[in-house]
Formats: C-alpha cells, sequence, structure tokens
C-alpha cells in the first residue's frame, strides 16, 4: 500500500536549519587554518600527501555525519511516521483524545480458519491502544446489545492499565450491535476531554445491520456551539474479504398426521447470506444426542431454502435441536444450530358410554362424538373406545383415561363408585352429557359429588322443530375464552361456538364443590359447562346433550375442537401451545406454576442466567437480559421446599437472525454517514487507523543519530 | 645543569657559552688531555748543531751513519665548528631556537677548545656569502680574541634561506686540508638529502666527523591540534593540515628519518649525537665529551 510521510509537530524540522553548523565550521575549518612556520615542514607535507585521499574521504564523511545527527535529532523531534495513503484523510496534527470502540456482537464471532473476527479485532484494538501518544487520552467501549455499549464508556484518561485490562478481558456477546449508537456515544465521551483533537476507533466487522444509515453522524458536543465531527477510523476486522455464512434462520415445529401418533415435522428454514449458491448442506435433526434425521438441501445465493424433517417425538417435553454441517473453513458457528421445545402430548384412551344407542348411526347418542375423537381427526392420539351402559358398568376403567357419559341412566352404585376412584385416586377424567334419559334428582343420588354443581331441572326453551325455535333456542352468552378448551378459538372463529342453538338443558343448584366453576354458560346465565375438581381427577359436566336431541352444537364445527379439547384436557394431555422462543438480549417473564416459587433459570451452559422478580416475595420471575442462546431450565420450589426441573417451562433463547447477515455496508455510504470523507475512513487494520501515528519513525531516527553521533566521535578521535 | 629557558635569559652568547663551558668543566673530574700532536717527519744525516738526543741510534747501528730524526712541528688540536643556519634551524617557539641552541653549544666548544690551545674555526652554513653554502667562516686560530670572534659571528647569525650544507662542508674539506675535528651543528632537514653523503665525504677524507642533529620538541612530537597552514622556513612551501589527522603519520617519518640518519652515519663511522633543544646543553657536551673520552 502507498504509504504517506507525516510529522506530528512538524515545526522541528526548522531543526534541519541546523545543518548550516557544521557545513559552516567545516568551511571554515577549509579556510581559517592557523599558519605556522615550522622547521620540518618536509615530514607534514609526506604525511599530508599519504593521507591527503583518506582525511578528504574523513572529512566529507565527518560532515555527513554531523549533518545526519542533526537532521536524523531535528526529524525524530518532528514524530515523523509513515501512514497508508488512505488514511490522510482522518489525519490529525497533535494529540487527540481517542476512543476505541470493539464490536463484540455475534456477528464478530464469525470465524476464519482457528481465528474469528472478535479475535482479531481484539489484537488490533490492543495495538492500536499501545500506539497511542503518551500525550493522548484515551477510553474503551465495548458494544454490544441495543443499548449501545454494553457497560457504558468513560471520559477519556491517561489510565492505559485499566484500558488494557478491559479490553483484554473482553468477549464476543450473542447480542446484535449498534455501531451507529456507540459511535454516537463515543463522541459524547470525547466531550469530556480538553484534548481538542478528538477521534474514534472502531473495531468492526462492518456489517450493514448494525450501522444506521439514516442516522445523524456522531458528533462530539462542545460548549461553544454545535458539535465537533471527530475522525472516525472504521477497522474493518474483516480487511476487506467477504463474510459468506449460512445460517439456520428459523426452525418451526407442527405435528405430521402422516407420521403417527407423536409424529412432528421440522421446518428448518436455512438462509444463504452468501454471493454463492450453497448444495448439499447437510440438516440434521437431534433429540437430547441422538440424531433423529438428517437430509440436505441447496440454498440459492442470497436465498433461503426450507428442509422439513420428521420425527416421532417422545411424550413429554422434547427438547430438540437442528444443525447445519460446519464449514470448518470460515463461518459464523454459532448460527448454524436453533434448539427448541416440543410440548408433546400423551395418548389418550377415552371410554364413551353410549347412554342410547341406536342401529341407526346418525340417531346414535355417541354418533357425534366417536366422529370427533376419531383418529383421522385426532392423528392417533385419542383412541376412543364405545359401550352401552351395561357394558361400561362391568368394565374395568383401568386402561382409560378419560370416561364419557353420554345421557347415560343414572349409573348403578358400583359403577358409579369406580369412577370416583378413578377420578380421584388415578386422576381419570369425567365427561358427563346429558340428555332424556337424565333425571336429575337420580342423578344426584348416583354420581354424588362426582358432579361439579348438582342437577336442579330441565330447562326446554324451545321445541326443537317448533317455528320460532330457532329465535327462542338458547345460545352460549359468556364464555372462558382463555380456558384450555376455548383458547384455541380466534376472535373469528368464535362465531360457530356463539352461534349454536340449545333447545333443552339442565339447571343446576347453586350448592356444589367448592371447586366448580362455570367455563360457559347459556345466555339466560345457566351454566352451560361447568368444571369441578374430585382428587387428582377433573369432571366436566355438559348441561345439554351431545347429539343432537336436545341442542344443535354437534353439528357446528366448533364441536370438535371444544370436544377434543375437553378429552385432551380430562386426560391432563391437552396439546399445550408451543411455548414461544425468547430473543437472546431480552426479557422473558416466567409465571410459577400455583403453589411453587421460581427458584432459579439455568443457562445453556447450566450455570444460574439473570433474573429478577417484580417484586421482593413475587413467586414468578423475569429472566434475563437472556446473554445466550439455548436451551434455559426453569427451576420451582415449595415455598421452603427444595427446587427441581419443571420441564414445561423450559424455553429456547435464539439469536437475532439479522447478525448472520454479515454483508458489509458500503464504504461511500457509511462514510457520508459518519461526515464525509473528510472527518471519516475505512482502514484494513489498527496501523493504519492511527490517524496521527501510523508506523512510527522517531525511534529509528533517534538510533541513526545516536549511531551517528559514535560514528562521528570515532572519526574525530582517530 | 643549566635549563635552556634560564640559559636564554642570560643575555649575550659570550655569557651563555661561557656558562655551559663553565658547567662543561665542572661535570669533567679532570680537564681532557687534547694532546698535542708529535708525528715523525724524515732523517736525516746529521750535522754540527743538530741536537745530539735526536739521532737515531738504531739507524746508525745499522747505517753506521749518524742520522738525526726530523719531527712535524708540535701542533694543537684543530676543530671546524660547522653551523648550519638555514632557515629550518630558525624554528623554536620554546626558549630558544634550533640556530639559537647550536650557537650556544658552537660557543662553548669553542671556548673549551681555545682554552687548552687548540685551534678553532667557524663556518656558518647557509645560503649568500663568497662561496656557496658559507655564509660566513672565521679560520682556525686559538687565541682569546679569535674565540670573541667566533662567538660574534655567532650571535650575528640568523637562520634564513635553505640548507646548503653539502656545499658548506666541501668548503670546510678545502679549509681543513689536514686532519681536524669537525662538528656539525644542524638539524639535516635537507630537502635534497645531499647532507649525509657530504658528511660522508668528509670523514672519508680523514676527518674526524661529529653531528650534533638539534631538533626542536615540537619537530620530535608534533604536539598540535588546530587546523594549521604550515610554512616552509626555507622556501615558498606551504600545506594546510589536520594535525590530529596526520600526527601519526609525521611521527613514524620523523622516527624514520633519525633512524636513518643514524644508521647511516654510523656506518661511515661519524658520531651522531640527537638533542633536542629543551635539554640543557651543558648536559649534551658533557655526554659527548665523557663518549669520546671512552672512545
Amino acid at each position: 500500500m502507498l504509504e504517506r510521510l507525516t510529522f506530528a509537530h512538524p515545526a522541528y524540522l526548522w531543526g534541519i536549519a541546523a545543518l548550516a553548523l557544521p557545513i559552516i565550521v567545516h568551511l571554515f575549518n577549509q579556510r581559517r587554518p592557523r599558519p605556522l612556520a615550522f622547521g620540518a615542514i618536509e615530514f607534514v607535507l609526506r604525511s599530508q600527501r599519504q593521507k591527503a585521499r583518506r582525511l578528504r574521504l574523513r572529512q566529507i564523511l565527518l560532515l555527513a555525519l554531523r549533518c545526519l545527527l542533526i537532521a536524523a535529532v531535528a526529524c525524530a523531534l518532528a514524530r515523523p511516521s509513515l501512514k497508508p495513503r488512505g488514511a490522510q484523510t482522518a489525519a490529525a496534527v497533535g494529540p487527540q483524545a481517542t476512543a476505541l470502540v470493539l464490536d463484540a456482537s455475534l456477528s464478530m464471532r464469525y470465524r476464519i480458519g482457528s481465528r474469528t473476527l472478535f479475535e482479531k479485532a481484539r489484537s488490533e484494538a490492543l495495538a492500536a491502544l499501545d500506539r497511542l501518544g503518551p500525550d493522548e487520552p484515551s477510553t474503551v467501549g465495548i458494544c454490544a446489545g441495543a443499548a449501545g455499549f454494553a457497560s457504558g464508556i468513560g471520559a477519556p484518561s491517561f489510565d492505559r492499565i485499566a484500558e488494557r485490562r478491559v479490553l483484554q478481558a473482553a468477549q464476543p456477546t450473542y447480542l446484535p450491535s449498534d455501531m451507529t449508537g456507540c459511535l454516537t456515544a463515543a463522541a459524547k465521551a470525547l466531550g469530556e476531554s480538553p484534548v481538542p483533537g478528538k477521534r474514534i476507533i472502531a473495531f468492526s466487522d462492518l456489517a450493514a445491520h448494525s450501522i444506521r444509515l439514516d442516522a445523524p453522524p456522531p458528533l462530539v458536543p462542545s460548549p461553544k456551539g454545535p458539535g465537533v465531527k471527530p475522525n472516525v477510523v472504521l477497522v474493518d476486522a474483516a480487511q476487506g474479504s467477504d463474510l459468506p455464512n449460512a445460517a439456520l434462520t428459523a426452525v418451526a415445529v407442527r405435528p405430521s398426521a402422516s407420521l403417527g401418533p407423536r409424529g412432528y415435522e421440522v421446518v428448518a428454514t436455512v438462509s444463504n447470506f452468501g454471493a454463492q449458491p450453497i448444495s448439499g448442506l447437510q440438516v440434521s435433526l437431534k433429540i437430547g444426542q441422538a440424531t433423529l434425521a438428517k437430509g440436505f438441501v441447496d440454498v440459492p445465493a442470497r436465498g433461503a431454502a426450507k428442509k422439513t424433517l420428521g420425527a416421532v417425538l417422545p411424550p413429554g417435553v422434547a427438547l430438540g435441536r437442528v444443525e447445519l454441517a460446519r464449514d470448518d473453513a470460515q463461518g459464523l458457528d454459532e448460527d448454524d444450530g436453533q434448539d427448541f421445545i416440543v410440548h408433546v402430548p400423551r395418548d389418550v384412551k377415552a371410554l364413551v358410554v353410549d347412554g342410547s344407542p341406536s342401529s341407526l348411526r346418525s340417531r346414535d347418542e355417541a354418533f357425534f362424538v366417536e366422529a370427533a375423537l376419531a383418529p383421522a381427526r385426532t392423528g392417533g392420539r385419542i383412541t376412543e373406545q364405545t359401550l352401552d351402559a351395561d357394558a361400561a358398568a362391568n368394565a374395568s376403567l383401568d386402561p382409560f383415561d378419560v370416561v364419557l357419559l353420554l345421557n347415560v341412566p343414572p349409573p348403578p352404585k358400583a359403577f358409579a363408585e369406580k369412577l370416583r376412584q378413578a377420578v380421584s385416586k388415578r386422576g381419570m377424567g369425567l365427561f358427563i352429557a346429558l340428555g332424556d334419559h337424565v333425571d336429575p334428582d337420580a342423578y344426584n343420588d348416583a354420581l354424588g359429588d362426582l358432579m361439579p354443581r348438582p342437577l336442579h331441572l330441565l330447562k326446554t326453551a324451545a321445541e326443537p322443530g317448533a317455528q320460532d325455535a330457532e329465535d327462542r333456542a338458547a345460545r352460549f352468552g359468556v364464555i372462558e375464552w382463555t380456558h384450555p378448551l376455548f383458547r384455541i378459538f380466534g376472535p373469528a372463529e368464535r362465531e360457530g361456538l356463539e352461534s349454536a342453538r340449545t333447545y333443552r338443558y339442565a339447571l343446576l343448584k347453586p350448592e356444589g364443590a367448592q371447586s366448580a366453576h362455570t367455563l360457559a354458560s347459556f345466555d339466560d346465565g345457566a351454566p352451560a359447562l361447568v368444571e369441578g375438581r374430585l382428587g387428582l381427577g377433573h369432571v366436566l359436566l355438559y348441561t345439554s346433550s351431545a347429539s343432537r336431541v336436545w341442542t344443535d352444537w354437534p353439528i357446528r364445527v366448533s364441536f370438535l375442537p371444544v370436544l377434543q379439547q375437553a378429552v385432551s384436557y380430562l386426560a391432563s394431555a391437552l396439546e399445550e401451545r408451543q411455548p414461544l422462543p425468547a430473543q437472546v438480549g431480552d426479557e422473558r417473564p416466567v409465571a410459577a406454576p400455583q403453589g411453587l416459587v421460581v427458584a432459579q433459570i439455568l443457562g445453556p451452559d447450566g450455570k444460574p442466567a439473570p433474573m429478577r422478580r417484580e417484586k421482593q416475595d413475587q413467586a414468578d420471575a423475569v429472566a434475563g437480559p437472556i446473554a445466550a442462546p439455548g436451551l434455559h431450565r426453569v427451576q420451582v420450589s415449595p415455598p421452603r421446599g427444595a427446587p427441581h426441573d419443571d420441564p414445561s417451562l423450559a424455553f429456547v433463547a435464539l439469536l437475532d437472525a439479522k447478525e448472520s447477515d454479515l454483508r458489509r455496508v458500503d464504504e461511500s455510504e457509511l462514510k457520508a454517514q459518519l461526515g464525509g470523507a473528510g472527518s471519516a475512513q475505512v482502514a484494513a487494520s489498527s496501523e493504519a487507523a492511527q490517524g496521527s501515528h501510523g508506523t512510527p519513525l522517531w525511534s529509528g531516527l533517534l538510533l541513526v543519530g545516536v549511531l551517528a553521533l559514535l560514528g562521528e566521535g570515532a572519526l574525530t578521535r582517530r | 645543569m643549566l635549563d635552556p629557558a634560564l640559559l636564554a635569559r642570560l643575555g649575550p652568547l659570550q655569557v651563555r657559552a661561557r656558562k655551559v663551558m663553565e658547567g662543561v668543566l665542572t661535570g669533567l673530574h679532570k680537564s681532557p688531555s687534547y694532546g698535542q700532536a708529535v708525528e715523525f717527519s724524515e732523517h736525516k744525516e746529521y750535522a754540527p748543531g743538530d741536537e745530539i738526543r735526536h739521532i737515531d741510534w738504531r739507524a746508525y747501528a745499522k747505517l753506521d751513519k749518524y742520522y738525526v730524526k726530523r719531527f712535524e712541528m708540535e701542533t694543537n688540536l684543530r676543530a671546524m665548528l660547522v653551523v648550519d643556519a638555514s632557515g629550518s634551524m630558525a624554528y623554536g617557539r620554546g626558549a630558544m631556537t634550533k640556530l639559537q641552541y647550536a650557537a650556544v653549544c658552537a660557543g662553548a666548544l669553542a671556548y673549551l677548545l681555545a682554552r687548552q690551545g687548540d685551534q678553532v674555526a667557524l663556518l656558518l652554513a647557509g645560503d649568500g656569502g663568497p662561496h656557496a653554502g658559507v655564509r660566513g667562516f672565521v679560520p682556525f686560530a686559538s687565541s682569546p680574541t679569535h674565540v670573541q670572534g667566533v662567538l660574534r659571528e655567532l650571535e650575528n647569525a640568523a637562520g634564513r634561506g635553505p640548507t646548503l650544507l653539502p656545499a658548506a662542508l666541501d668548503f670546510a674539506a678545502e679549509k681543513a686540508p689536514r686532519r681536524a675535528l669537525t662538528i656539525v651543528l644542524s638539524d639535516l632537514f635537507d630537502a635534497t638529502d645531499a647532507s649525509i653523503p657530504a658528511l660522508k665525504m668528509l670523514r672519508s677524507r680523514r676527518h674526524d666527523v661529529l653531528l650534533l642533529q638539534i631538533h626542536d620538541r615540537e619537530e620530535l612530537d608534533f604536539p598540535f591540534d588546530d587546523p594549521t597552514r604550515f610554512l616552509s622556513m626555507e622556501d615558498d612551501r606551504q600545506i594546510e593540515a589536520q594535525p590530529r589527522q596526520i600526527r601519526e603519520s609525521y611521527l613514524a617519518e620523523m622516527r624514520a628519518f633519525l633512524e636513518g640518519t643514524r644508521r647511516e652515519l654510523a656506518r661511515a663511522d661519524v658520531e651522531v649525537q640527537q638533542i633536542a633543544t629543551d635539554a640543557p646543553p651543558d648536559r649534551v657536551l658533557l655526554e659527548l665529551l665523557a663518549r669520546r673520552e671512552a672512545a
């Protein structure tokens, strides 16, 4: 690279005028020797003849050495340095207060060979710190996160040791960075130094995502008026080379009916931020340490491709990871993998007790329920068996997770007791739908505390088929939309539930178990769906029929999802909404289960992650700011008990996908944003970045001066 | 011993020379016996009136005739003092110039020789005068008046012009046809390198030749530091030099010259004594006399 000679103190160059001294002395010696009449002149003549040439050479050498000595000292005092041509724009004369800004964002983890951009940038920053002149105060800031500097930036000082320590201790983060904000903050910090020269040297990958080109340029505040533009030097840690990168930018996990029960498909979105297409990139799906599926994907240049991998996941909370094959040569390894969490519902076995079987399928009491729970509609997750009331009374309930009593006559005591035991001891779910076979009083007697609330009497809002039945029929009035049974309904789908007409239903007595909770009620206020809790199990009482005898709900589209949700809910196998991932750098609230307290949150490395509580005695907590990507486990504990993992609260933190795009900002636009080429430059190394120093030459010149002095002394003494 | 600086302050040459002579005499245990020369010349037949004691009885025994031995006239030693009065002998920034030092030595020797009845001549070598290389000449004699003449001539001598010592030595050989002691006082700085052959030639004529080679201390040590334009004292040559830079070379040249001179003349049986003008003259002469006596 072409280099340019500059001087920090050019006034000292006037010292070169002192070259005249040895020349004058030389000439004076030449012209004004002392005359002496000497007897032995013959010997002087002979000696002079012998030495004349050597003496003349020696005199010239002496003169040259003396001139060299003076010139070297004068030039050294002027502190010359060699700077790359490109550095001249930001060069400033004299000492400059300098802010060293080190980009510690995720993209700086980009690896070329075995060394990351961050390591290179940190080395450059340390070298730049060493190159600062003794009269140049400095400050150091580590730029990471949306807030600009992770731990602020102080006023420039001369505490080089502390600044060196800050740089040495700096580590790359997983956060995005706002280089524009950091430069602005650094400029503000420079305003606290009385040194007139101001300079910011930023060490970054110059990724376009970290720089806002529409932002105002950084200005050093000045008490006399508008701010002063500092010299801004951006040291490109990548030294101008392209940084191609393939990243896993999204992972979506959804059930796949074609894969059978607990079959899921994982859709990985692979983005290619490089200029060359990628073919045959391996994508792997892992659960724990086991690789369940592998595939290959071709990704066009500057494009994205999706790869779907299927797997049957174990029930419960499944912790998985999708990974791309690592490129050994270069790349950002951190975005080559993404964790995910799936709450895989367990399989449910349901016993449907048909209280009014019919040879005509559509008249059968269980017809709509069976249809709703059919494997084709539940993905095989729910297996149902239908028995009539008598058969059911003799059947063992052990294999079943849920029992649905559909218009069943009051069950015998033994069956009722069996149901109570299964519900209260085993946590079995019980769904009770009514119908013409139900006598309220007999039912209350037979089922007793299994009923969330006792039946009172039957109410006919309208006779089905009557002329104005449509208008007089009851409709669902108040529905607890947040309950698991109904939360699947978005605002647009709620109409499907609200439009159901119910002609006859049971009214309930006001007394009942304390746990009884009305999930939905008719528009006249009568409960429609009541939840009760008995022991370990739940009971749902639907005050109308599950067939078309009392209501047209079974033929409405909303019946099927509510019934499926109800069965899953009662079996504690509700297909939970998958936990949303958190973003690295953000906070995430963690709600403690009832009666428990969030004890601590463990990061991907197994060490406690930052956590706070809104209130001192609150059971819930807020995790964050989240520092690293990956699985975060939550440990909960009873108020005075030992903490244990709660897999249902675990969450995954994801990286900011824009950090994967390392395309560089356009240099000319960047310079324009920073205040124009006069005050901004982009350099490939910190050496080039030392605006006023460059390659220092003064020490070499002093050495030359010393050598000249020694040479002069040696020649003079001879 | 007489310090040259002190000696220089003693006034006229007569006084200085005498002081030196006295110093020399004090230093000698006995007077030098410059013996009378009595040399056999011929036989002649005895004739009445001849000294009977001179009859050669051995010749009578052989020839049976009386022969009387005849002798050369009994005479004292003849000494020719040749003092180089060339320009280079005028150098000297100490107490005395080389010429002044040579004059003191020559004067003292003249005193000493005349005192014991020897005949002394003085030849001032230099340019000009009736003969080439002879600026002044005082013929042989031994009277005190003569010594005063010699001293006067020495005192009036001024160092100037080129060294014409060879011509002067030729002249000395002519003036002293008989065997004589020739004492040459010179720095021998001769651009033509003819002085040493001339001294050898003198010796070859059976003259007893003694060279007192006189130099200034600065010529021997070359103690100059500042840049200097050296001017020749005998002609118009000059050279600018950095003395420190050529000192080594100069001293080597000087050593080679002194060594060469001593070696060359010793080979021709010419005695050489090399003297620096800061040495006390009486001690120099005393050593000279002592050495000759021993020889």
